[in-house]
């Protein structure tokens, strides 16, 4: 096996900004704000760290094909840990389903926001298609994470390329949005924002961070703004089980602090968390549930032959505290009827 | 103080010893394990165990539960390394006891005891960590090529002796428990009665039965051995399971075992396979091995008189898992597995079956799949073959966090964040 493959427990590492912030501990979040101080923004900007390194250990495995992964992980992250981000494939699935869907109001044109964007590189593998016209895309994260991606586009022929013969494609990293502060995270008309196209909010494990009744006013900013809505969220569920509270338990001590979990604690919950949020219907899978019921049995095949799996069990159980749920209202989302 | 004894008190503190004791122990190791056959066979009584993965300080604490070596029997059913952070340590430690003790420590291969899983899986890196060289990883591989692949428990008792020193035998005896289930202190926590048709009890763990019999008395009787049962049929124990390419396990004398796992074939399988709620044989999500019926199992027991096949290789929440009418358990000893699963883990033992007067009982026959309608947690059976061992799990859990007295390295387990 070649050695870029072989992980080193080790790197796992935990709290990478941990030393900041140590004597904060969590003593509860402080009511109504961010779930907690700026060490938890530290830690969160953390797991985007983490999440680039799956990413990439994934492509170099061939479980996923993402040519442009490699440009948002530093070197010195040492060598790729090893992951199973078969979540993409459920999301993929979705906004794929999304931008297929040609029977809008304006045919074609279409815009997504994805919270919490990080090192995602969705954005250009979207542009990166030849079919993909009219489409806006929006990513909102921390000032430092939106910088650092910024500089690195713009550094980056094969990413900037991708976005560049359009520049209305990718419209804004936007820089302003803090996390955690629901003020900042007004996007508007003079943000780029189109209130009367067919609009996609995906948030990959990013509210999950946020006071639930934040995280409420965040969904309910863009309600408010536009009638042809959607909505994407991935994050964990059920804390009560013997993983779940071990993964809490992990979690904290690692200071993350989801409040979503202890909000939203069922599959089912996510499915009423989007019908009171005001989307018409709304459904909601595990991840263990969608692999099972979504991937085809040649992708499972192929999957299963990449190397021996020997995490079978583990993978069942991580990925079923895991919900991939989904809601919409207004037009531009017949294709998701069918899913 | 031998020098053997002095590397067992050494990693049994959890600290690695040096590289050329660790030459010399392996060689040695291999010496005594090129003796054994492919197929051990082990007399009870015996305490069965199952995945460990590097999980040193809870394989302290399977010693705490089940006894320490040599007052108890032990047989590992492989996957010492991998995964965890102290494969190392719990490898050599138990390969010490082996060399010390080769009668009371029975090892055997699982499938992560090979060289191209080690490296994926993290005992390869531990040992580059640990010694700055891959030699130890490389003496440690050649000796996994030796481990036998698989056991043959005899002498398993049709009942059980008790499980702590406050219960007297004879109170057991009576008893006629097929299935006990303690905790990490010797406390009951349920009870099986053999066979007798409402009594399987279904809810399972942690509920039920103590009242039912003899409760746990003053007694005191001191006498752990000697009970009074009568043997019954083998019990088979491999990493794995079972090969559409070994109906007997004759068969598994034959094979050549003295090399790294194959990639496929009958000694792939014995270390790959798994049981699954599916009619003959089916494709494994693990891209090795096979899935295998309870048809399978039902007629390989009664071909080979065996009463059971005791396997590892598989996550189970309980720490042991029956199935097929209790003709197959799985028994997972590597508690919050990966620090993170938050499993319990357990160890199953079986007791010597007292002066063999009567009945050699081997009737696992007839596959009667009799009534229906219980079933427990652990239990996934509706009728057990009547001379089946009688079984005791031990369960525990992980070891307090303050026990692992090396430098806190957190154990820190992934999630998609």
């Amino acid at each position: 096996m070649a050695a870029p493959s072989i992980p080193n427990l080790l790197s796992l590492r935990g709290s990478r900004g941990g030393g900041r912030g140590r004597g904060s501990r969590r003593g509860g979040p402080p009511g109504g704000s961010a779930a907690s101080g700026p060490g938890h923004d530290t830690t969160i900007q953390g797991t985007d760290t983490d999440a680039s390194v799956s990413r990439l250990s994934a492509v170099d495995m061939g479980y996923l094909d993402d040519p442009y992964a490699q440009y948002f992980v530093q070197n010195q992250m040492g060598p790729a840990t090893r992951r199973l981000p078969i979540i993409n494939r459920a999301l993929d699935r979705l906004i794929d389903a999304f931008l297929s869907s040609e029977l809008g109001p304006e045919a074609g044109r279409k815009q997504i926001v994805s919270l919490g964007a990080g090192t995602d590189t969705r954005c250009f593998r979207l542009f990166s298609r030849n079919n993909v016209t009219g489409l806006i895309y929006h990513e909102v994260d921390f000032p430092t994470i939106s910088s650092k991606k910024r500089q690195i586009v713009q550094s980056t022929p094969a990413l900037r390329n991708t976005i560049a013969p359009d520049p209305r494609k990718l419209s804004a990293t936007l820089p302003r949005a803090r996390l955690g502060a629901a003020p900042a995270y007004r996007m508007t008309a003079s943000t780029g924002l189109q209130s009367d196209i067919p609009t996609l909010l995906v948030s990959e494990c990013c509210l999950c961070y946020l006071q639930t009744s934040l995280g409420k006013d965040v969904i309910k900013h863009f309600t408010e703004q536009m009638q042809d809505l959607s909505i994407i969220i991935y994050e964990p569920v059920k804390p009560e089980d013997p993983f779940g509270k071990q993964m809490v338990a992990n979690l904290a001590a690692r200071r993350i602090h989801m409040p979503t979990l202890e909000m939203y604690r069922e599959p089912a919950d996510q499915e009423t968390r989007l019908t009171e949020a005001g989307f018409q219907t709304s459904k909601a899978m595990t991840v263990e549930a969608i692999w099972k019921q979504w991937v085809s049995p040649e992708e499972k095949e192929r999957v299963d032959e990449l190397e021996g799996l020997d995490e079978v069990e583990e993978w069942n159980l991580l990925a079923d505290h895991y919900v991939v749920a989904w809601g919409w209202r207004g037009n531009g989302f017949q294709a998701w009827d069918d899913i | 103080m031998s020098d053997l004894d002095k590397a067992i008190a050494q990693l049994r503190a959890c600290r690695p010893i040096p590289e050329a004791q660790v030459r010399e122990l392996c060689h040695k190791a291999r010496e005594l394990l090129i003796e054994e056959g492919n197929v051990v066979t082990v007399a009870a009584p015996v305490t069965i165990c199952g995945d460990i993965h590097g999980q040193f300080h809870d394989l302290m604490e399977l010693f705490r539960v089940g006894g320490d070596p040599p007052d108890t029997n032990y047989l590992f059913m492989g996957d010492f390394v991998d995964r965890g952070f102290y494969s190392l340590e719990s490898f050599l430690l138990l390969l010490c006891l082996k060399v010390r003790y080769p009668d009371r420590m029975t090892l055997i291969r699982g499938n992560h005891e090979s060289r191209q899983i080690t490296t994926v899986y993290g005992f390869y890196d531990e040992c580059v960590r640990k010694y700055g060289s891959a030699n130890v990883w490389r003496y440690c591989c050649d000796v996994f090529d030796y481990l036998a692949l698989g056991a043959i428990v005899l002498g398993a008792s049709n009942t059980l002796s008790p499980p702590n020193e406050h219960i007297s035998s004879e109170d057991y005896a009576d008893a006629d428990i097929e299935i006990e289930v303690c905790n990490a202190d010797g406390d009951i926590m349920s009870r099986f009665q053999r066979r007798d048709n409402e009594q399987r009890s279904p809810n399972g763990a942690g509920a039920s039965a103590g009242s039912k019999t003899g409760p746990p008395g003053s007694g005191a009787s001191g006498s752990s051995g000697g009970s009074t049962g009568n043997p019954t049929g083998a019990v088979l124990c491999v990493h794995g399971g079972l090969s559409p390419l070994i109906d007997t396990v004759d068969k598994i004398r034959l094979l050549d075992r003295k090399q790294e796992v194959p990639h496929e074939g009958a000694m792939c399988d014995l270390l790959w396979s798994d049981p699954d709620e599916i009619d003959g044989w089916g494709l494994s999500p693990r891209g090795a091995g096979f899935l295998f019926g309870a048809d399978i199992v039902k007629v390989f027991n009664h071909r080979n008189d065996l009463s059971l096949i005791a396997r590892a290789h598989q996550l189970v929440m309980e720490g042991f898992k029956e199935m097929f009418d209790a003709s197959i358990v799985t028994v997972w000893s590597a508690p919050n597995y990966c620090y993170r699963c938050g499993n319990v883990a357990a160890v199953l033992e079986l007791s010597e079956g007292g002066g063999g007067e009567s009945i050699l009982a081997r009737s696992n026959g007839d596959v009667g799949r009799s009534d229906g309608g219980m079933r427990g947690v652990m239990m996934e059976s509706d009728s057990a073959p009547k001379n089946g061992p009688a079984r005791r799990y031990r369960v525990f859990q992980a070891a307090p966090q303050d026990s692992r007295g090396m430098p806190a390295k957190k154990p820190v387990a992934d999630y998609f964040l």
